[in-house]
């Protein structure tokens, strides 16, 4: 018996060492499977908790209509739009910062302290600035991507050995290449992991803002859809952020963190 | 307070100092519309009575209760199941996955099913407070107690520890900068989730005090509101839990993973 | 060491391994048929290639993980599972990163039960043992590699096991350290003369710390080899020692050609 179901796990993990996705999808599997059945079997009211049947069903729909690529594409490019200016905005500035003691001194405290708010505080006076619409949302995402990209970068530039800068500077460089050469990508492992925290927040930013200021967007469908008391748009909407974050988030970050901080050897934390 | 410590808080506050002089410079120099944005003495005002007429006391403790009751009741959860799921390297490598998703999902976007289910009020802000610590720190501890060397366990067994001595000597010591970690991150969402449910789906509470606010073009509460929400997550992250976290992977020469 | 007790000697009849690997999918066998008879207070060294099974031996008499067939009998009691009966000294140190080096020496008498005042007593004096006295205060990642593992012998020791399991115990650090190490081990193995089994891959190692080496490959006892060199030994005298530069060539020998 044992050996039976060493023989299954061994199975599995062959299989998930040559297809890793494998890994990922499967544990998935009973998950739904118990979802399936319990719904099925009306434990709870259908109207508080629809099956996997209805969830696909209403993506049928959805996709059908044209209703969720659209509002797919509307999150998708806030949240592009919100991180590239999050990036090109707050590298400069972490690096800045990560090299100057004297700014150091001064912006650090604030940094620490309008990160703080958070994002979402923003909202009502955003509201009363901007209006509804998409200038409130950039700046929102905008204002949540920056500071962990800000906050990582400085920790990066001043983590960076001094020695590094100093042989660079011996071997001839000059203080832009200095900056180029040596101070870049020796915070570069932390700008990612920044940018990885960034996005992390700024996707969640997004859905709240949506919810309470948008008109269009997944988390408007979803919150759209609880007004109309319609469970099974709003799991769908769970179910297409989860995915959606998952396969960023794992798929493109993630690596991109470790290739550059596991390869060089460099982990600072 | 020692004087090199004292020296280096005056350090801090300095730069807010120059923020608050220039607020209370700038806006009556330039005539700014108070709809837009308050003058100091309006919010420092507004905080006076908000103070007296217990409105802003009520909806700090309101807040504060939420995030506590939500955060307690997850880490009784979240920290036995994590360890418990950690301990056998198949279940912890089948799972993973798994925490990974439902971490993603945590917090705001469970405001509209968790509103359905519990509707309006401290249940559904509890349970969604709950979610984004429960799922994080349960994912954070499998990883913690997965990543124990196996040698450490070992030389512990070895030692003579029973199951019980196995988990308090090792496996939880072992996972605490994972566990303070993923706790730090779990609250960071719950905080803003928080604020963001509190503005749909409550009627007292710090989020609430902002929209309201909002209504009636009250930018000087709504100013207030901001730095009271600031002061107090700083306060919590700065004093209570970046301190824990840096004690034990500092001191213990432990590695923060993922 | 202890008064009274059973005869504190290990056999192994007829021992060997076999196990599923998941990776490749199919049963190997990593042990085949080793017998070996350790007297009490003999110090014997198993010396072999990488992969040749010493480790999983160790692991096995260790009780880290199950043997397939054969015997294991510490003191005439067969071995299951982990026990405070066998010390382990591991290639990794395995210290307790998140206790000081008093408590990871005072950790084995804790899990006896032993009062705090007593244990740790008996810790200060296994690290005055191995020269440790003042770094008593401090946390494993703030030691150098050799300290770290003076500690991981004192841990062991402290303990006072019927039989002394090192693994490689040596290999992680500089050569200089090691030397002296070595010279330490002898020194403290001639004032409690505890029973020792020690892995390593490292001929000269084998010779300089055992009365018998035991050289192994492929998982295959090939020869037991009597050392009667004088002791104390330090590296000076016996450097230039004829018998214990043949006793080193015959082992190498004997290791190399299988």
């Amino acid at each position: 018996m044992k050996t039976f179901f060493l023989t299954i796990w061994s199975g599995y993990v062959r299989l998930t060492a040559r297809w890793p996705s494998i890994g990922s999808i499967a544990p998935f599997i009973p998950l739904i499977a118990a979802w399936w059945i319990i719904t099925e079997l009306q434990i709870f009211p259908r109207v508080f908790l629809p099956g996997p049947v209805d969830v696909v069903r209403s993506f049928g729909t959805l996709v059908y209509t044209g209703i969720l690529p659209e509002y797919l594409q509307d999150s998708m490019v806030r949240l592009v739009v919100g991180a590239f200016w999050g990036i090109v905005l707050g590298i400069p500035l972490g690096i800045f910062i990560g090299l100057s003691p004297r700014a150091h001194t001064v912006l650090w405290p604030p940094l620490l302290f309008f990160q703080a708010i958070g994002d979402i505080a923003w909202l009502p006076i955003l509201v009363i600035w901007f209006g509804y619409g998409l200038t409130t949302m950039t700046v929102i995402i905008v204002y949540t991507v920056i500071f962990p990209v800000v906050l990582n970068t400085v920790l990066g530039v001043r983590s960076t050995s001094i020695t590094l800068h100093r042989a660079a500077l011996s071997l001839g460089a000059s203080r832009a290449r200095l900056l180029w050469e040596v101070v870049l990508p020796g915070a570069l492992p932390n700008i990612i992991t920044g940018l990885r925290n960034g996005l992390g927040y700024g996707w969640r930013a997004l859905i709240a803002t949506e919810i309470i200021v948008g008109t269009s967007g997944i988390g408007f469908l979803m919150f759209d859809a609880r007004r109309g008391g319609s469970l099974v748009e709003v799991l769908l909407g769970m179910i297409i952020l989860g995915i959606l974050w998952y396969i960023v988030d794992a798929w493109i970050l993630a690596p991109l963190e470790r290739a550059t901080g596991q390869r060089w050897g460099l982990v600072t934390q | 307070m020692t004087k090199r410590s004292f020296i280096s808080a005056l350090w801090f506050c300095a730069p807010f100092a120059v923020l608050i002089v220039l607020w209370a410079i700038l806006i009556p120099y330039f005539d700014v519309n108070p709809r837009l944005f308050p003058h100091l003495t309006a919010v420092v005002q507004a905080g006076i009575e908000g103070i007296q007429d217990g409105t802003l006391v009520q909806h700090i403790g309101a807040s504060l209760l939420r995030v506590a009751v939500g955060t307690l009741l997850a880490l009784l959860v979240a920290i036995p199941l994590g360890v418990a799921m950690g301990v056998s390297p198949v279940v912890s490598t089948f799972l993973t996955p798994l925490f990974r998703f439902f971490s993603v999902l945590a917090g705001i976007a469970w405001i509209p099913i968790a509103t359905l289910w519990f509707g309006y009020g401290f249940g559904a802000i509890t349970f969604i407070i709950f979610n984004a610590v429960f799922f994080i720190v349960t994912y954070n501890t499998l990883l913690g107690v997965s990543t124990i060397p196996l040698h450490v366990r070992n030389a512990a067994a070895s030692l003579g520890a029973g199951r019980w001595a196995m988990l308090t000597e090792v496996l939880l010591p072992g996972a605490l900068p994972n566990i303070v970690t993923g706790i730090r991150t779990g609250m960071g969402f719950a905080w803003r989730g928080l604020i963001a449910a509190e503005m749909i789906a409550t009627n007292v509470g710090l989020g609430y005090m902002l929209f309201v606010a909002r209504d009636f073009y009250k930018t000087e509460v709504i100013v207030l509101g901001m730095i009271v929400i600031g002061v107090l997550w700083l306060l919590l992250d700065r004093l209570l839990l970046a301190p824990i976290e840096r004690a034990t992977i500092e001191r213990w020469g432990m590695v923060q993973r993922a | 060491m202890g008064v009274g007790d059973a005869v504190k000697n290990l056999v192994i009849r007829n021992l060997s391994k076999t196990y599923f690997d998941v990776y490749a999918g199919t049963q190997v066998t990593a042990v085949r048929d080793v017998s070996l008879n350790v007297p009490e207070s003999e110090f014997i060294s198993i010396v072999g290639p990488s992969g040749c099974g010493k480790s999983t031996i160790l692991n096995m008499i260790a009780g880290f993980i199950p043997h397939s067939s054969g015997e294991i009998l510490v003191g005439g009691k067969p071995v299951n599972g982990p026990g405070p009966d066998r010390g382990v000294v591991f290639q990794s140190f395995a210290l307790f990163p998140w206790r000081t080096v008093l408590e990871n020496v005072a950790f084995g008498p804790k899990m006896r039960g032993v009062g705090k005042v007593e244990r740790e007593k008996i810790a200060h004096e296994f690290l005055a043992l191995a020269k440790l006295s003042e770094a008593a205060g401090r946390y494993p990642n703030e030691l150098s590699g050799g300290m770290q593992q003076r500690v991981g012998v004192a841990r062991a020791l402290a303990n006072e096991p019927d039989v002394l399991l090192m693994d490689e115990p040596f290999a992680s650090v500089d050569a200089q350290t090691r030397m002296t190490l070595q010279e330490e081990l002898t020194r403290i193995w001639e004032a409690k003369r505890p029973t020792v089994i020690f892995i390593t891959h490292d001929v000269a190692e084998a010779v300089f710390l055992a009365n018998r080496v035991v050289a192994l490959s492929k998982g295959k006892v090939l020869d037991e080899i009597e050392v009667d060199l004088p002791r104390p030994r330090v590296w000076d005298d016996l450097h230039e020692n004829e018998q214990f530069k043949s006793l080193t060539a015959r082992v190498l020998q004997l290791v190399r050609s299988a």
